[in-house]
């Protein structure tokens, strides 16, 4: 079934945004929010409840871990899947340690990303993480 | 360690203190006289207590020691100087009455570098020390050298780290955009722009593995390769990069495959960087076959250990070239069958993150054709 809910794409690189942007419409007709720096990301997620937030980990000002633990302030149900470069495993293991549904490496190939995905807002549907 | 002062004036040539240890007034006197003229200032120590002092206090170049001293004796000072000062402390050449007696050898053992026996000549006084002031100053020279170039390297690896990190992002985001434009996803293109296209998207794919590869080699050589072992399940993991590189090959048309074995056991490794590996392996293998090959992957448990290995269809790597294969920048003479870039990286990234789990990788050629690369990580 296509994927017609609403993404958060937070990251502050333009190119990673447009990218990403585009590889997620292949998940079927989403609507797609940008924010470049973590307030952005906090704001549009209070005014869209978002079903699906893509979280780069390395942004300036306020941290990947930061902004994640802000959106799980406000909806502790909410799936975010962090977008990483550096696989800088204690902070990857920290965001999921604090609620995050998964990670994706930006350098993957567009299509593991896609399947990545799917499988995420597939399983996901309402279902409250165990 | 030496201090700063005393480096500096050594570097410059101005190793001009000595210290003169001896309880005799006279002995001391003949010493100093034989210094001054020389240009050396000489500081005159009466026991091996004010000895020590006064080394802290003048940090000087050189200590002529006595060995005969009330209270602790010169082996003693010369060993608490060894122990305070390490390898920077400055040369101790004893002076005995009994020169070729054990005093020598007992002298030398407590880490003097010369001795001097009375009575002093002074010729003979001066050649040595101008000998050991020299190896000294050589010395510190060659620390100085040594630690420059150390910085110089964490400077270099340091750079590197920062460049390929900085790169890698707007690399992703090109080689991804180009793949978008080319599978049509904002509209249909022309031949000659999907050629062009192409040509965009194998230099960023080629340029992204590059950097990629070279972000390694600067983490490995800064001693910051860090395994984060978890328990994983190996075919699990193998599949999920099978997945993956299958998406390469088939432009190709190569295929990888996974033979069939018996589920290996969950085993303690670190998954991302194990995962690295057999992205490389696999990548190499489709890489060095001909098109249309087919690469098998095997994943099993044996004896407790886990082994994977990666077959390919290539020509082999020749018996001359073995030593090259998993050294840094060791390209061998085999080349890529598709036009592919090659770094001559990956496979000593490879090498340093299964030693780094304590493992070995080893490559073999086959008796028919290509190669097996295959790597062991121990329970």
């Amino acid at each position: 079934m296509p994927f017609t809910g609403k993404i958060l794409l937070v990251d502050d690189e333009a190119h990673i945004r447009k990218y990403v942007g585009l590889v997620v419409r292949g998940l079927g007709a989403p609507v797609i929010f940008e924010a470049s720096s973590g307030e952005q990301a906090l704001a549009l997620y209070a005014q869209e409840s978002p079903d699906l937030v893509l979280l780069d980990v390395n942004l300036p000002g306020m941290t990947g871990v930061q902004i994640l633990s802000g959106i799980l302030a406000q909806d502790p149900d909410a799936l975010v899947v962090m977008l990483t470069s550096l696989a800088n495993r204690q902070t990857i293991e920290e965001c999921l340690r604090l609620g995050a549904a998964s990670y994706i490496r930006k350098d993957t190939p567009k299509e593991a990303i896609l399947a990545e995905l799917s499988a995420i807002v597939s399983d996901s549907p309402n279902d409250p993480a165990p | 360690m030496p201090a700063p002062a005393a480096t500096a004036s050594l570097l410059e040539g101005r190793s001009r203190k000595i210290l003169v240890v001896d309880d005799d007034r006279l002995n001391r006197r003949i010493l100093s006289r034989i210094l001054l003229p020389e240009g050396f200032e000489a500081i005159e120590a009466d026991s091996g207590e004010n000895a020590l002092e006064l080394y802290a206090q003048k940090n000087p170049d050189l200590v002529l020691l006595d060995v005969m001293l009330p209270g602790m004796d010169g082996f003693a000072v010369c060993r608490e100087l060894r122990t305070r000062y390490g390898a920077g402390a400055a040369p101790v050449i004893f002076i005995t009455a009994k020169a070729g007696s054990d005093d020598v050898v007992e002298g030398l053992a407590a880490g003097g570098v010369d001795y001097l026996p009375k009575p002093i000549r002074a010729k003979e006084a001066l050649a040595r020390i101008h000998t050991h002031l020299q190896i000294r100053q050589l010395l510190a020279e060659q620390r100085l050298l040594v630690e420059q170039l150390s910085n110089a390297n964490t400077a270099k690896n340091r750079f590197l780290g920062m460049a390929a990190h900085d790169l890698r992002n707007p690399l992703a985001a090109i080689r991804g955009l180009a793949e978008l434009l080319r599978d049509g996803v904002v509209g249909t293109l022309t031949h000659d722009q999907l050629d062009l296209l192409e040509t965009i998207h194998t230099a960023s794919k080629q340029m992204l593995v590059l950097v990629n590869e070279l972000l390694d080699v600067a983490t490995i050589e800064a001693g910051e390769l860090k395994i984060y072992p978890d328990t994983v399940d190996p075919l699990d993991l193998v599949e999920k990069a099978v997945y993956v590189a299958n998406i390469e090959a088939t432009t190709k048309k190569t295929k990888i495959a996974i033979v069939p074995h018996e589920r290996p056991q969950p085993h303690v490794f670190d998954p991302n960087k194990i995962r690295q590996v057999v992205d490389n392996l696999l990548s190499n293998a489709v890489k060095y076959s001909p098109p249309g090959s087919t690469v098998q992957v095997e994943v099993e448990s044996v004896a407790g250990s886990i082994v994977f290995a990666v077959r390919d269809q290539g020509p082999g790597i020749p018996e001359s070239e073995h030593g090259k294969l998993f050294k840094d920048f060791g390209r061998t003479s085999v080349q890529p069958t598709g036009g592919e870039k090659s770094t001559g990286l990956g496979l000593a990234i490879c090498r340093k993150i299964v030693e780094a789990h304590r493992g070995t990788i080893t490559a073999e050629n086959q008796p028919e054709r290509g190669c097996v690369f295959r790597f062991t990580l121990p329970s």
